[in-house]
């Protein structure tokens, strides 16, 4: 289990996240909703320890993680997938997984890491050597989300990842993060624009606006909440 | 023919030793972004450092192994002092000043003790007698060496950078630090590896150059920075093969006119070089556009 309590997060003068409560079960998938802006980003980096908190705790099991760097939080396994779709793009696809894989994996070897993450996106197997910047958009993502999950985390943070993809790619991604999920009891933290997409696969979601956490509850019952996409989400 | 060809071949070996420079400001500048201004510097203390410890009696080899350790170990203080703090504050240029002060520093510190007078630095391997015949061209058995070593350096750390972990952990940080860092590599400590290594190899093209001179003082170093930077810009700023090719191509330019026309004209003619080049390809000659992100 994944708790903040407290959390607030600052650039400077401006709060990007205000006294913020949360908690993700484990083996659920959490989605974070609200409009540009609303503090989505600065939460999962405060998560993965790319931004510091100001205030409050992060735990993952019952252990205080907020004082640690974010390398030590990648090997107790929280993988984060940015927004934005950042990757190496002068790096082969090999290259872009083994740079993900050989920091902190716990023992099994490169070829066994890679095969299994091949398996769920074999077209990513033919294109091994490409560079990742040559890529297309929709690959690209999946190298990323491949990236993400070759060393098996506990937690998963995925910020926007449809974003600017095609309807088909945006379907295979969602039902890869589903199936990720089902099948290894991963915490996925996934934060979205498009409402009704995340909350299609999410079992809870949390809306945050201005920093804060307006809404929170079951994917289900906001999902029929005609009020939240004008409220919160900015139209 | 033979003048034209002694000379081209100095600018060869010279030009591999601006290609070390190259890569130790191009390393640092992959890992920070930032350009050390005290590298310069780091050259003349490997020299000095060297002559100082064979002077109170140290074995050569041991007295250019600390010579160069101890110019790894003052990089290290430069990012801690000179970098660090000043890329806390976001968009800051800070850094320009305070590495040259950090230079400047060291130049006054070996001033003080040795004076501005040159030193002389004694021959480690080969004397300035030496000759190899290489294609029937009398060829100085120094800058022969010169040219091994440089070229060797530049190999393994190409091999390096391509197949290691560590290696790899540079390409990323240089990349895209954020995503270095979830995959949990050690950023900082990749950091500070790049600046032990720029510092190492700033050390050994320091001794190479002093050992083809003859001489060292306290300002060694700076025109020799100048020329590791024209070297870099020339090739890219990304790349090794590029380095090695920009600072040939400098070394073998400014030997050719300081022989033809006069010694003092050679940098003048370097620096034209690097002018035209920028002019019409302002990636340098192997510009990575995605290593130099900006
Ligand atoms: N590095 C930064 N420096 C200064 N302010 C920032 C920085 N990053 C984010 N902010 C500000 O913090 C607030 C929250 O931004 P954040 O990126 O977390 O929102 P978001 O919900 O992810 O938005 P989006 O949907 O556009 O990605 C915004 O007001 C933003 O301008
Ligand atoms: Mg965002």
């Amino acid at each position: 289990m994944l708790e903040v309590t407290g959390l607030v997060v600052r650039y400077g003068s401006i709060e990007a996240v205000r006294d913020c409560d949360l908690t993700f079960d484990t083996g659920t998938i959490t989605a974070i909703l609200g409009a540009n802006g609303a503090g989505k980003s600065s939460l999962m980096k405060a998560i993965s320890g790319l931004v510091p908190a100001a205030a409050g705790t992060i735990r993952i099991d019952g252990e205080d993680i907020t004082a640690l760097h974010a390398h030590r939080r990648a090997r107790l396994g929280i993988s984060h997938a940015l927004e934005g779709r950042r990757l190496f793009h002068s790096m082969s696809v090999d290259e872009n997984l083994r740079v993900a894989w050989e920091f902190r994996h716990r023992g099994n070897d490169f070829k066994t890491a890679s095969d299994r993450v091949f398996e769920r996106f074999p077209m990513l197997a033919t294109r091994r050597k490409t560079p990742a910047g040559l890529l297309s958009g929709g690959q690209q993502q999946m190298v990323i989300l491949s990236a993400a999950l070759i060393h098996e985390p506990r937690y998963l943070l995925l910020d926007e990842p449809s974003l600017g993809l095609a309807p088909v790619i945006v379907q295979q991604i969602f039902a890869a993060i589903s199936a990720v999920c089902r099948d290894s009891g991963t915490t996925i933290i996934l934060s979205e624009h498009v409402a009704a997409l995340a909350l299609s696969v999410a079992h809870q979601a949390y809306v945050l606006k201005q920093g804060k956490v307006v809404r929170k509850g079951a994917a289900s019952a906001l999902a029929v909440d005609a009020s939240l996409s004008a409220a919160y989400l900015g139209g | 023919m033979e003048f034209t060809l002694q000379l081209a071949f100095a600018g060869v070996c010279v030009g591999s030793a601006y290609a070390l420079i190259a890569m130790g400001l191009s390393l640092t500048f992959w890992t920070t972004r930032t350009l050390n201004f005290g590298q310069g510097s780091l050259l003349m203390v490997g020299a000095v450092a060297t002559v100082a410890l064979l002077g109170a009696g140290v074995p050569a080899v041991a007295a250019v192994a600390l010579a160069i350790a101890l110019a790894g170990a003052l990089m290290v203080v430069a990012e801690r002092v000179a970098i660090r703090p000043l890329l806390k504050s976001g968009d800051s240029m800070g850094w320009v000043v305070s590495t040259l002060g950090f230079g400047l520093f060291l130049q006054g510190f070996v001033a003080k003790f040795y004076g501005s007078q040159a030193i002389a630095f004694p021959s480690l391997i080969f004397t300035s007698l030496d000759f190899v015949d290489v294609f029937g061209i009398q060829v100085s058995a120094q800058y022969l060496a010169v040219l091994t070593l440089s070229v060797a350096l530049m190999v393994a750390m190409e091999i390096f950078l391509l197949r290691s972990a560590w290696g790899r952990a540079v390409r990323a940080v240089s990349h895209d630090a954020d995503v270095a860092a979830l995959a949990g590599i050690p950023v900082r400590r990749v950091v500070v590896l790049s600046f032990v290594a720029s510092g190492a190899l700033a050390g050994v093209a320091g001794v190479m150059v002093a050992q083809i001179t003859g001489t060292v003082d306290p300002q060694f170093g700076f025109n020799l920075m100048v020329l590791g930077f024209v070297a870099a810009v020339f090739g890219g700023m990304g790349s090794i093969v590029g380095a090695l090719v920009g600072g040939i191509a400098l070394g073998v330019a400014e030997k050719l006119a300081g022989g033809f026309i006069s010694t003092a004209f050679g940098d003048a003619v370097a620096f034209a070089i690097l002018m035209a080049v920028l002019a019409i390809r302002p990636q340098g000659l192997f510009g990575r556009r995605e290593m130099t992100k900006v």
